[in-house]
């Protein structure tokens, strides 16, 4: 083997694990989510297949006769009587699609065998649906054998337009991001300025304000729905400048900026050593020109200092939008009012509580494309400054 | 100009040290909650309850133990998580959660990041480029198909099922190329010169050079994994296999929160973190930066 045929040859087994990995759960999830939305992906549904019955409990209620009552004969007219679908959809209660029963016919079902275990009594332990079809059912039968979600279209968004709730979630995810990823850099620049300058505690600074970023949100979360309560530190602290206490939680008004406050707590420190970094590569040579040259602080400012953080400037901002549009573990853990949450936890809601995995999915894609959207937007402004720096390399 | 230099400098101070108090506090003042007991018995024999609200605390630091809310410190809470919660077994699975997946993320990671960097072989850039573009999905945009695979391979409930989506990440593979390319390709040209075979030059030069990089990559994925939320909250529903971070909500209470149980848990899953971070803040600034300047 020639080395360029050994060069492609390892590449390939090299990136394979990895691209297996991320092929199976990240680009097959992302297909998956887009075909979902255009169903009616229903989670309990598909649990259904795993739930455990008696099938003879479900045979006596189909016949509406008791075991007791019947006697091997009785087989021939019992057959007659049986109905696959029905005691599929009615008796053991799962649905079933339309397509599954235009497909199915008595004869993909083994009557005569279910019938003759029915009336020797050995269906009288519990088993699984799943369990109990794969039993009976042959040839096409076998499509009744798992959930079929059916493709409904455009369906699931037009019931998000109407939907108030999504709205609410999308103005609410909007509005974090909105508020969140501004104050959130002017903050960490602000410190980083202050912080870099020939001062007694740098490396004490740096250290601190970084602590609440290594810390899971759902700790912080909680240490601050503490802080949050109505008897709380903070209205002890406000009640003395005379603030009257809020239960800022609790109170639809509050909740929501105050997981923003904690969002803006939470990450600010650790931006700000982003751009610290940044600015102790500035040569310190350029602003003693400029200040020899007369410049004033708040010029050397805007006109020098935040230029050359450019490249930081444009990771803090794309990494805070990426974070904010997807906020979910805060409002998890802190929100009680369906009026206060994001879009995010919208879609948990819908798909783990309510079941509606289609819908969820419509909303996945939704929130999918407003990052992609405001991430494009945000670099687009930026785009000159990215020509200058491809040409520099 | 000179005055004026001294008052700018003592505002960015005070700025400083505001915005230190104001990180440390909230950690403070759980800390101090965790070690407050629910009730204690007074001198004269009365059983007295404690109001960890009350404002100002009745402190006293210098008595042994000291008192934080007019109460003797006490360790109680700390032993109750674990009595009212199998907050050992959460332990347990953050940590075999944790670590598998760093351990699997060291080793795929590193291979896919130095194939991305030093090997030639076609649609290398278009793959990569294809990578990168998968940085910006969303996770909880694509949690529905994620969940649904992993409930057909029967995994829900289980490590696997946990551990098997996070054994490769993006950015991982992001951050091992960016090392690679970033290593002087003279060693590995001397090495090839040598005689050595690609899987030798990867792991006898290669990887022992890239072991800051391999740290960083470790302590970053352990510290996401052990913080991580969403996921394990999705697969895992019954209590011996939640994590810490879905376990802290079995402490919150639907009426009334038992705040010293709640802070001494929050603590005892804080603290490795914080630990960790002081005993390696090297690497954990190390992400922080490459990502932020190169990225």
């Amino acid at each position: 083997m020639s080395l360029r045929t050994k060069e492609g040859f390892y590449g390939y087994l090299f990136i394979l694990p990895a691209m297996i990995i991320i092929g199976v759960f990240m680009l097959y999830p992302i297909v998956m989510t887009f075909w979902y939305s255009f169903t009616n992906y229903n989670g309990t549904e598909q649990n259904k297949f795993d739930m455990l019955f008696v099938p003879e409990d479900a045979l006596q209620f189909h016949f509406g006769e008791f075991m007791e009552d019947l006697i091997p004969e009785d087989s021939q007219r019992l057959e007659k009587a049986f109905n696959a679908i029905s005691l599929i959809e009615f008796d053991i209660g799962v649905k079933l699609s339309e397509e599954q029963k235009a497909s199915f016919s008595n004869e993909y079902f083994k009557v005569g065998d279910l019938m003759n275990d029915f009336l020797t009594g050995s269906l009288a332990e519990q088993i699984t649906v799943k369990q109990f079809l794969e039993r009976y059912l042959t040839g096409k039968g076998r499509n009744l054998l798992s959930y079929q979600p059916v493709f409904t279209g455009f369906s699931n968004f037009t019931k998000a337009f109407k939907d108030p709730y999504f709205w609410t979630s999308l103005k609410n995810t909007l509005l974090f991001s909105a508020i969140v990823v501004p104050v959130q850099t002017l903050l960490a620049l602000l410190l980083a300025v202050a912080a870099n300058q020939k001062i007694w505690g740098q490396k004490f600074f740096k250290t601190t304000f970084f602590i609440p970023s290594v810390t899971s949100s759902a700790a912080i979360s909680m240490i601050f729905s503490l802080i949050y309560t109505k008897p709380g530190i903070l209205n002890q602290m406000f009640g003395i400048v005379g603030i009257p206490a809020v239960d800022w939680l609790n109170n639809p008004q509050t909740a929501l900026g105050a997981v923003m406050a904690m969002n803006i707590w939470t990450t600010a420190g650790y931006f700000m050593v982003t751009y610290l970094a940044g600015l102790q590569q500035i040569p310190a040579s350029i602003l003693q020109a400029a200040q020899i040259d007369g410049a004033s602080p708040s010029r050397i400012f805007w006109k020098i200092i935040v230029p050359l953080l450019k490249n930081q400037t444009i990771y803090i901002v794309t990494m805070g939008i990426i974070s904010t549009l997807q906020v979910f573990d805060q409002i998890y853990m802190l929100i009680r009012n369906l009026r206060n949450v994001t879009l995010s936890y919208y879609i948990y809601k819908n798909a783990f509580e309510y079941g509606e995995m289609g819908y969820a999915s419509a909303l996945g894609v939704v929130l999918f494309i407003l990052v992609f959207v405001v991430t494009y937007v945000f670099k687009r402004v930026y785009r000159e400054e990215r020509v200058v720096k491809e040409v520099k390399r | 100009m000179r005055t004026k230099y001294n008052y700018r400098k003592t505002l960015m101070y005070v700025v400083l040290i505001v915005y230190a108090l104001l990180s440390l506090f909230p950690f403070i003042w759980s800390l101090l909650i965790s070690f407050t007991p629910m009730t204690y018995t007074d001198d004269r024999g009365i059983e007295r309850g404690v109001d960890i609200m009350e404002w100002p605390p009745e402190m006293d630091l210098f008595e042994f133990p000291p008192h934080f809310f007019g109460a003797p410190a006490t360790g109680e809470n700390y032993e109750e998580v674990f009595h009212i919660a199998p907050y050992g077994r959460w332990i347990l699975n953050t940590l075999i959660y944790a670590s598998m997946v760093t351990l699997a993320n060291l080793f795929f990671d590193g291979l896919a990041g130095y194939a991305f960097a030093r090997l030639r072989f076609r649609g290398r850039d278009l793959i990569f480029s294809l990578l990168m573009a998968t940085m910006m999905v969303p996770f909880p945009a694509i949690i529905v198909p994620t969940y649904l695979l992993i409930s057909d391979m029967g995994l829900i409930n289980t490590f696997m099922g946990l551990i098997l989506p996070k054994v490769s990440m993006v950015f991982g593979i992001f951050l091992m190329r960016q090392f690679f390319l970033n290593l002087p390709i003279e060693i590995e040209e001397a090495a090839t010169i040598d005689g050595a075979s690609i899987p030798r030059r990867a792991f006898s030069v290669m990887f022992p050079m890239a072991r800051p990089a391999f740290i960083t990559l470790g302590i970053y994925t352990f510290l996401n994994t052990w913080n991580d939320f969403m996921w394990p909250l999705i697969v895992t529903t019954k209590k011996e296999m939640f994590t810490l971070t879905i376990g802290l909500n079995f402490f919150k209470g639907s009426f009334y929160t038992v705040w010293p149980y709640m802070m001494a848990a929050t603590m005892l899953m804080t603290a490795p973190m914080i630990i960790l971070y002081f005993s390696s803040q090297k690497y954990f600034l190390e992400v922080n930066v490459s990502s932020g300047v190169k990225g």
